[in-house]
């Protein structure tokens, strides 16, 4: 069944998706910071107000993660911000998250070596999201 | 007092990438002091064209200077062609005894496969390789 994109079951289902993956697991050894993702508003695309992913990622696991106020996303140590489309679009493997940051489709605020150095671990947590259906606002 | 700015930016309107690639090299000379060492001795003009963005800039270094300019300039010195990931793992390098790139772990082999299969260029390389690979040590965020 699919789940509602960005909210908090989605969250849940990613949470255990991250869990599952080994590949993820090993990435992400010695990673010890939260990663905010800013999901811009949309209105068009039945994205009314923007969201906020509170990703509490540590050493290789994930040990929570939560939607909320795009306020909450802005106070993680990493911070990726785009519009809903452009999420929507990384999520079905439309756009690549490292191609999108260098075109400035993905902003990225942060310690860019650390960032750069868990590359393939973010790679991972974006093939996390292609592992359950998604229910899209703009397709339903 | 703050240290003065290392990177500059030769538009006013630096592309995402260009201001990626400055702001990492600006994190890594300012955390490590062996790359600081490279940094200061390092003069070329060295060019990175990301083939499936169709972006590239072009990084100056003037001996402790570093200007970043959007697209290829002329007269560079060493000029890097590759896909976005491969630019990425070029900063993965590690860097081994003496100073040189790691290319017999992971990310060292997919590199040096990329280059023999030619999914790497780097024009200029053979006259240059001691730039190459001071350059790559002040990239590399290990």
């Amino acid at each position: 069944m699919a789940i509602k994109a960005f909210t908090a079951e989605w969250a849940d289902q990613l949470k255990d998706e991250v869990n599952k993956s080994s590949v993820y697991k090993a990435a992400a050894k010695g990673w010890k910071w939260t990663v905010g993702l800013v999901v811009e508003a949309e209105p068009d695309k039945h994205f009314p107000e923007a969201r906020g992913l509170v990703m509490d990622l540590f050493d290789g696991e994930a040990r929570d993660i939560k939607v909320g106020a795009a306020a909450d996303a802005q106070k993680c140590d990493f911070v990726i911000t785009a519009p809903y489309s452009r999420w929507k679009q990384v999520a079905k493997l439309e756009l690549d998250a490292t191609k999108g940051m260098l075109q400035g489709k993905l902003k990225l605020k942060g310690d860019l070596p650390t960032i750069v150095r868990y590359t393939k671990a973010s790679q991972e947590l974006t093939m996390c999201t292609t592992r359950f259906q998604t229910e899209w606002p703009d397709e339903s | 007092m703050e240290e003065r700015h290392l990177v500059a930016y030769a538009s006013k309107e630096p592309s995402a990438f260009a201001e990626m690639l400055g702001g990492l090299i600006e994190a890594n000379v300012r955390a490590h002091p062996d790359k600081r060492k490279d940094f200061d001795a390092l003069i070329a003009r060295v060019g990175i064209w990301v083939t499936d963005i169709d972006e590239g800039v072009t990084l100056v270094f003037d001996a402790g200077r570093l200007t970043v300019y959007n697209g290829l300039e002329p007269r560079r010195t060493i000029t890097i062609r590759a896909e976005a990931e491969t630019v990425m793992s070029l900063s993965n390098l590690k860097i081994g005894i003496l100073g040189l790139p790691v290319y017999y772990d992971e990310v060292g082999r997919g590199v040096a496969s990329k280059l023999v299969l030619g999914r790497l260029q780097i024009d200029g390389l053979l006259p240059n390789i001691a730039t190459l690979n001071r350059v790559t040590r002040i990239f590399s965020v290990h």
